[in-house]
């Protein structure tokens, strides 16, 4: 032991000599980032590794018969989904933020609520609705019998149709709240000089909501690559299928993750495209007098119009869904298949989701606090590498965590580390952006005053910078847990043996067919969710309320 | 206030690391069996071996596929001591993998060797066969006698088949294709293709469903559906037709359910146990009992309403090819572009 220390102290090996260097440029606080990134960036390393594997024919062999069908059909539905969700999430958050109007509150809440169902449910529910015996489907065929099909889901337009109505709660989210913050004067001169309500959304409203629409199309964009649940059971090839099918169904994992890298370049383009869009957001900020927008109270043929609208919207993204969980539910209930096997599931996915959602905030904090601090080329690459979560479809997360785990850290296998380690890494992008937005409030000055009056690093830490930034945790907590919750395919692949969660359940039942079983549920994964929507929901008003 | 939320935040992640380390304790008498098979077809078989034996049983359940990956990265680390999948396809794969051990030949022996792979590293527990689901009351449907005749162009729009993903599909045309030729099979396939338009089904129970409320006038399914929606609706109009009964044709596609022990397993006695009993007079019985279908051990009879084993011919293929073979199919459907 003490031979072994006099070595260290007269000549370092070359690790310590290369970790006291980094420590010397980065710091401790960089450190602690390097280390979260690595582990972040671990399911990048296996796809990296995995596709240097494949042969230059299993290239081309990908590029020539695989490759123009995925990217047409991916970008193609990503385009679609896109102007689905601005559609949806536009109009209804330009109603709630410029009328004032009877159930307001409740409006925005009814936009809100469609993010507590994941995609595979809204399929699964929807391809049951469209069954000719189905609630729609015996609809369309009463109203126009057998001289107009039932359209059609398992197609574009029917997976255009589940993944708008289950993500343009993004865009209303930024979009309104981008709307509350505008300065209203603009708008105000616009309509003095003449222009008409209409000209006013096109000419002003619009190119200054732009960053926001950007950055909530982009969320969408982003949830339509990475999507498993509902293009695999509506069989729809994108690239997340077709990578998973690879996979599972023909061992051929080098290929796999060939596709995985093309989707990697894409959805990274799709990140740039939105930082670079985020960037005038500053420019537009600044220099405006802070005014509360005043709503108009909205006419009565308004008020008719508005309702229509959302209740439209409100219907098909939540009520549906809804009332069937509810029906089947109840059918459940009376035949008393709820025991407590399936209250074990409830609180294995609460558990999951609680501690994946906590540890993500601990990980983004010195990631995020890194980038506020020192905004060097290394910390803003630290956190383009700790968004590879949203980059990388699920399964190949999961395999790459699998892969890393039985190598490296194999005493830890069969527990939840695995889990627990890709919901972190799967999400860590979610927590990485709200704190970051949080922590840009903080200037070192604040800092510097609190370190003056004597408080040490972790006081200061714990009295002036947590403090500050607590709104941001909360809400980076809450959009975590929120996704964690509805995950599927990593969870498939990597929960311990024997460990199911609803998501799971929701899995194997629908493919058995036993609603019964499926709805609950599903209507737990909704009821879950409520508290951690109701806090960031709070959380948001509060925020609003005091600037 | 938010102090104290994010003190319940550290809280619960504590509460959820104890959880962890709880949910990770297997306990010695315990059995680990990756699943395949749907949980209501194999629930039952357990909870009575558990009531018998008082071995514990954690089946955990996901698609055989997705299982058998899971078995193949995690290798000598895998806490599974058993592998049931409802495609002898899946099987034979493990098998090529090295996956799994021999199951003592005491054991095995009680199955056909036809039904099992030859170094007993697999064995059959219940077969299912293809055959066809007819309308009663559909008209000019009289010379359908072979899944080959889907592809008739007489029957455009007529029949129902499921989507090329599913795995009673895929071993259905391993057995075509061994006992045809592939150019004759991708011709098959392409007709089909041109009779089922862009409706493809995503189950085989809506298959039924369609046949027998008179929107589709033949499907291709496993037989227990037929009887599954018997069961619920006993005046539906649909009868079973079992295909390629000619002297030149080459029967009907079977395939089997079945089961392998973990070549990682150290449980393989207990192992062992579960198997006996699946191969078992009365284990086979629950098999024939559950889902109608066909109990691998010869003398259990099949449910009374299913046509008997040895009644009518079979394709001369053995499952171990169903494996062996999967990958050729998987190109072959993707070469004709079948949804």
């Amino acid at each position: 032991m003490s031979a072994l220390e006099q070595t260290f102290v007269t000549e370092p090996a070359w690790p310590i000599k290369t970790w006291q260097s980094l420590q010397r440029k980065v710091g401790w606080l960089g450190l602690l980032a390097t280390g979260i990134v690595a582990i972040a960036a671990v399911p990048l390393l296996f796809v990296l590794y995995s596709s240097s594997q494949l042969s230059l024919d299993g290239w081309q062999s990908l590029w020539s018969e695989r490759l123009p069908e995925l990217l047409w059909n991916t970008l193609s539905l990503a385009v679609l989904v896109a102007i689905g969700s601005f559609a949806l999430g536009v109009s209804s958050a330009w109603l709630i933020a410029r009328r004032q109007f009877a159930g307001r509150c409740l409006a925005i809440w009814l936009m809100v609520l469609p993010l507590t169902i994941p995609t595979y449910v809204f399929a699964h529910i929807y391809t049951i609705m469209f069954e000719d015996d189905g609630w729609i489907g015996s609809i369309w065929l009463a109203v126009f019998g057998n001289t107009v099909a039932i359209p059609d889901l398992y197609s574009i337009g029917g997976v255009t149709f589940i993944l708008s109505i289950a993500g343009f709660s993004y865009v209303f989210l930024l979009v309104s709240s981008a709307l509350e913050h505008s300065n209203p004067s603009l708008e105000e001169a616009a309509r003095i000089q003449g222009l008409s309500p209409l000209q006013v959304f096109w000419h002003v409203n619009l190119p200054l909501l732009r960053p926001a629409i950007a950055a909530g199309l982009a969320l969408v964009v982003l949830h339509v690559l990475s999507d498993f649940g509902a293009v695999s059971m509506l069989r729809y090839q994108t690239f997340t299928l077709s990578i998973y099918l690879q996979m599972e169904g023909r061992f051929d994992y080098q290929g796999a993750a060939g596709l995985s890298l093309v989707l990697v370049f894409l959805s990274l383009a799709f990140l740039v495209m939105e930082r670079y869009s985020r960037r005038r957001q500053r420019y537009y900020a600044t220099g405006t007098q802070q005014r509360r927008v005043s709503r108009r109270r909205a006419t009565t043929t308004e008020l008719g119009m508005i309702w229509t609208w959302l209740g439209l919207i409100t219907l098909f993204a939540f009520l549906l869904p809804l009332a069937w969980m509810l029906e089947w539910s109840w059918q459940a209930w009376q035949d008393d298949v709820l025991d407590a096997t399936f209250w074990g599931y409830v609180s294995n996915s609460l558990l999951v989701a609680a501690g994946a959602a906590t540890i993500a905030i601990i990980a983004a904090f010195p990631v995020a606090f890194f980038h506020t601090r020192k905004r060097s080329t290394l910390s803003t690459s630290y956190i383009q590498l700790s968004s590879i979560g949203f980059v990388l479809p699920g399964p190949v997360i999961a395999l790459g965590i699998l892969s890393f785990i039985l190598v490296v850290l194999a005493p830890l296998y069969g527990g939840m580390t695995a889990l627990l380690m890709a919901l972190v890494i799967r999400f860590l992008p979610l927590a990485l952006q709200s704190q970051e937005a949080s922590l840009q409030h903080l200037t070192p000055s604040i800092e510097q005053a609190g370190r003056i009056l004597g408080a040490g690093p972790l006081e200061n830490l714990r009295r002036v910078v947590l403090p500050m930034i607590s709104n941001g945790m909360i809400v980076a907590w809450v959009l975590v847990f929120i996704d964690a919750l509805k995950e599927l395919p990593a969870t498939l692949i990597l929960r311990p043996t024997g460990f199911d969660t609803l998501p799971v359940r929701i899995w194997i039942e629908a493919s058995e067919e036993s609603l019964e079983l499926a709805a609950p549920a599903a209507l737990m994964l909704v009821v879950g969710t409520l508290p951690a929507l109701w806090l960031m929901m709070r959380n948001n008003r509060q925020s609003g309320s005091s600037e | 206030m938010k102090t104290m939320l994010l003190r319940g935040l550290f809280g619960l992640l504590l509460t959820s690391l104890l959880a962890s380390a709880y949910a990770t304790t297997v306990h010695a008498d315990e059995l680990i069996v990756y699943s395949g098979r749907k949980d209501k077809f194999i629930k039952p078989l357990i909870e009575k071996f558990t009531s018998e034996t008082g071995i514990k049983v954690v089946l955990h359940s996901a698609k055989s596929t997705a299982l058998l990956n899971k078995l193949r990265v995690e290798g000598d680390r895998t806490t599974a001591d058993l592998f049931i999948s409802n495609d002898a396809g899946n099987l034979q794969t493990g098998r090529q993998l090295g996956l799994f051990a021999s199951i003592d030949s005491k054991i095995a022996n009680t199955i056909p060797t036809s039904l099992r792979a030859e170094d007993n590293s697999w064995i059959g527990l219940s077969a299912r066969a293809r055959v066809l689901v007819v309308n009663k009351n559909a008209k000019d449907i009289g010379f359908v006698k072979s899944v080959f005749d889907l592809a008739d162009p007489r029957l455009k729009d007529r029949i129902a088949i499921t989507h090329s993903g599913n795995g009673s599909f895929i071993a259905g045309v391993t057995v075509y294709q061994l006992s045809k030729d592939d150019a004759f099979v991708a011709n098959w396939l392409k007709g089909m293709k041109k009779n089922t338009g862009s409706k493809l089904f995503s189950k085989h129970s809506k298959i039924v469903k369609a046949v027998a409320q008179g929107k589709k006038d033949v499907g291709l399914v496993n037989h227990y559906y037929i009887y599954r929606h018997l069961a619920k609706h006993p005046d539906a109009p649909i009868s079973i037709l079992l295909p390629d009964q000619g002297k030149d044709d080459i029967g009907v596609a079977w395939n089997v359910a079945g089961v392998a022990i973990s070549k990682h397993s150290n449980k393989k006695v207990l192992a062992e146990k579960l198997v006996s009993y699946f191969v078992s007079a009365a284990g086979q019985a629950q098999f024939a009992g559950v889902n109608s279908e066909y109990p691998a051990r010869e003398g259990i009879p099949a449910a009374s309403q299913v046509p008997a084993a040895g009644s009518y011919k079979v394709a001369d293929v053995p499952m171990t090819a169903l494996g062996k073979h999967r990958i050729d199919t998987l190109n072959l459907l993707d070469k004709v572009g079948m949804p």
